[in-house]
């Protein structure tokens, strides 16, 4: 893991509070085109993806490391697919842990 | 029968949400794009309208009617997108409900100012309860077709004032919408809407209001605002709301000195709710006015931020009357605000809700037990009644009753049991406790609706009556442990050293999450003897006379016998190493197949390349093991035995459930 250029867990809701930061947030494709990705956060709201499209065919679940734009919006660097069953619940409660009171044991 | 629309929908799709999967109206549908056929609806929740691009996989529905102008769809997947600076929406994915409807209530077309003032607040999060944002108007009730959720009652009926828990429904009446600004007048025909146009324009003073000067002095009569867009920089205000509960007159004593002090909660028309709380002169004045169940116009008092400690309802402000203030009691009724809010979580959902959290439930009573008494660690004696509800997710939860409601509802509803009948019951405000596993608790807030006619309570009943009540439940209470088995004691591996487990008289039971690190790999199994005695098998060791086996146990002998696993395994978790041993069930569990299969591999097929492949895809594989722990003598030595009785590939999903739900036990310590 490159630790010099961490990558904050984030959903829907925080992804506003990193503007112009690298996250990492996994979200459920919706629609995919030559644009953009647009998905569901774990916290289920919209999600737009841009920037950096991926080369490969998505997974139902993808992993977006990418800068925040603010609002819902991703600008991706990397993408990962993290396969067709995912529990977005526990991932959700990650993101609040690492943004909530144990942000200190997160890079 | 009415349809009601999916209460601000439009708003909360231009919001980000893409969850609800609303139910709204196709109010038009143009034929558009010239290089490719594209349909574009003009659809409405009943409030608002926006324009909606369907999908092109979707054409064929309108082509071959299966959805027309008129027809109430449920959106399944769908986005916003922001075309030329406008924002449209796209359709991917929907159903109609029903082909042909009159147009509902008297939409407006949605404009982008109005996005901006609502925040989409999808309500399948447990975790982020509607957050009424000073400056915005919340979206007013999350109806979610697919997630019953929110909805209003009307006649709840009568209220003790002595005790704000023990409100029943004794005299329910009809329920009603779930979206207070789009309530159907009550006793208007089912096609008459008794469409109120949506409330004022939401209030939305800049942030920093205070620093442009002195609020202007305006004697006319205060305009009404919902309750939602109340916050401490307004100079005058009212509003108009329905009492649901009424607090206790209570006195206290403190270094400022005596006095005393009550509350009462308030719900409004648009769905907002906020607790009004008043002391000593004030108290005098407004105390026998006070009445649960009617209508007030108040005006005047000062906004303070709510304590969240003693007060859960979704405001973060609460007001505090003073000498200034009036409550105006309103004669007439009105029917657009609701007798009571619920935002009722199936039990599902409370698996994963957080410790402590408010929230809402209804379920069918299966059990109650008698009532207990039980010394609270203040030295007084308190009564506790657990039960049991269960509801259609196929989850049952233990209600925990405290204080006066184990005699008053607790025994109503422990002698409907005891004669065979299962009530429905909704929890108005419970609080989630994670002791052994999920359970509820009331609260001096709560309140108890006995077999309240609403719909929720309705389709449980039927639920029930027809089959519902032999449905297999898992409890939630005591088995969300990973395992899934009860009273799952939770082990490391250098835990069962350190603390000198199997050491006791009787065996330890304990639960390790470990790799397997190492299989012995030389006699994994023996031969048994397949002979039954009664009805269990002998499985004693078998030797081998010529062709045949025989058994010392049995006396007898046969042309094959069984293998049986006797695996020598080592399991290592992150604080250290043991040596366990696995018999037949659970040596299977480990390896993936039979032990004659391995055994045939081995020492008839000589196939070592495949044994190794099949023992070294087994290794570093993690599982939850159920391990049995006793001390044996063998031979004059002590050795602590470790026995695997259960081997369960990890679940990575149960296990951080489990994980997350220790880091909030730690949290409260
Ligand atoms: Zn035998």
């Amino acid at each position: 893991m490159d630790t010099s250029n961490p990558a904050v867990f984030v959903n829907g809701e925080l992804l506003h509070m990193h503007v112009g930061r690298r996250v990492r947030a996994v979200i459920q494709v919706i629609q995919s085109d030559n644009v953009g990705v647009t998905g569901k956060s774990t916290d289920g709201l919209q999600v737009v993806v841009k920037g950096i499209l991926p080369s490969f065919a998505l997974t139902n679940f993808v992993e977006v490391i990418g800068i925040s734009d603010g609002d819902r919006s991703i600008r991706a660097e990397m993408w990962n697919n993290f396969g067709n069953t995912f529990d977005t619940d526990n991932y959700n409660q990650l993101c609040k842990l690492a943004n909530g009171e144990f942000k200190h044991l997160f890079i | 029968m009415p349809v009601n629309l999916t209460p601000n929908a439009i708003a909360a799709i231009n919001g980000g949400d893409v969850n609800s999967k609303p139910l709204v109206q196709v109010m038009d549908i143009k034929l558009i794009g010239s290089t490719q056929e594209r349909y574009r609806f003009l659809i409405s929740d009943s409030v608002s309208t926006q324009h909606a691009m369907l999908a092109t996989q979707l054409n064929d529905r309108v082509k071959s009617g299966r959805v027309k102008k008129g027809s109430v769809v449920q959106l399944i997947d769908y986005i916003c997108s922001t075309v030329q600076n406008r924002k449209i929406i796209v359709v991917l994915n929907m159903e109609t409900i029903i082909l042909d409807c009159e147009p509902i209530g008297n939409p407006k077309m949605f404009t982008e100012s109005e996005s901006t003032t609502q925040k989409a607040t999808p309500n399948s999060n447990i975790e982020h309860p509607v957050r009424v944002n000073n400056y915005n108007t919340p979206i007013r009730g999350s109806f979610n077709p697919q997630n019953p959720g929110t909805f209003n009652t009307q006649n709840p009926g009568s209220f003790s004032n002595q005790n704000p828990g023990s409100f029943t429904t004794s005299n329910s009446g009809t329920f009603r919408a779930s979206n207070p600004s789009t309530f159907w007048a009550p006793n208007s025909g089912n096609n008459v809407q008794g469409f109120r146009p949506t409330v004022q324009p939401p209030y939305q003073p800049p942030p920093n209001y205070r620093n442009h000067g002195p609020i202007l002095k305006n004697e006319a009569p205060a305009r009404i605002i919902p309750i939602a867009a109340l916050n401490p920089y307004q100079g005058r205000w009212a509003i108009k709301a329905r009492v649901t509960a009424k607090g206790d007159l209570r006195r206290y004593n403190n270094a400022r000195g005596d006095g005393k002090v009550f509350s009462f909660d308030l719900l409004d028309s648009d769905g907002g709710e906020i607790r009004v709380t008043c002391f000593n002169a004030v108290v005098d004045r407004f105390y026998d006015i006070i009445e649960v169940g009617r209508v007030y116009l108040i005006s005047k008092g000062s906004l303070k931020p709510a304590q969240k400690n003693f007060n859960h309802l979704k405001n973060e402000w609460e007001i505090f009357l003073e000498a200034t203030s009036t409550v105006d009691l309103c004669p007439e009724e009105d029917a657009s605000i609701p007798r009571q809010q619920f935002s009722f979580r199936p039990i599902s959902e409370i698996e994963n809700a957080e410790n402590n959290s408010i929230l809402d439930v209804i379920g069918i009573v299966i059990s109650v037990n008698p009532s207990v008494p039980i010394l609270r660690k203040n030295g007084m004696e308190t009564q506790r009644r657990i039960l049991n509800l269960k509801d259609t997710s196929g989850k049952s939860v233990e209600l925990t009753l405290w204080g006066d409601f184990c005699n008053k509802e607790g025994q109503k509803l422990q002698e409907m049991v005891d004669v065979g009948f299962f009530p429905v019951l909704a929890v108005k405000a419970g609080k989630v406790n994670d002791f052994n596993g999920k359970t509820i608790g009331t609260i001096s807030s709560t309140q108890l609706f006995i077999n309240p006619d609403f719909p929720e309570a309705r389709d449980l009943r039927e639920w029930f009556d027809q089959g519902g009540k032999n449905a297999a439940t898992v409890s939630i209470t005591r088995e969300i442990m990973a395992g899934g088995s009860k009273n799952e004691i939770r082990k490391t591996v250098s835990q069962i050293k350190s603390e000198g487990l199997g050491r006791a008289e009787k065996p330890d039971w304990v639960t390790v999450r470990a790799f397997i690190t190492f299989i012995k790999s030389d006699n994994f199994c023996y031969t048994a003897c397949p002979l039954m005695i009664g009805d269990r098998q002998c499985n004693k060791k078998v030797t081998q006379a010529g062709n045949r086996w025989q058994c010392d146990r049995c006396n007898q002998e046969f042309d094959e016998c069984d293998y049986r696993y006797l695996l020598q395994a080592q399991i290592q978790d992150q604080t250290g190493l043991t040596w366990v041993t696995a018999f037949q069930e659970s040596g299977e569990e480990i390896l993936g197949c039979p032990a004659k299969e391995l055994y045939m591999l081995k020492y008839e097929l000589q196939d070592d390349i495949r044994f190794g492949e099949i023992i070294r895809s087994r290794v570093f594989n993690q599982y939850l093991f159920r391990l049995k722990i006793k001390e044996e003598l063998y031979g004059d030595e002590q050795r602590v035995k470790i026995t695997v009785i259960k081997a369960e590939q990890l679940n990575y999903s149960s296990e951080s459930r489990y994980l997350l739900d220790l880091i909030s036990k730690s949290q409260r310590k």
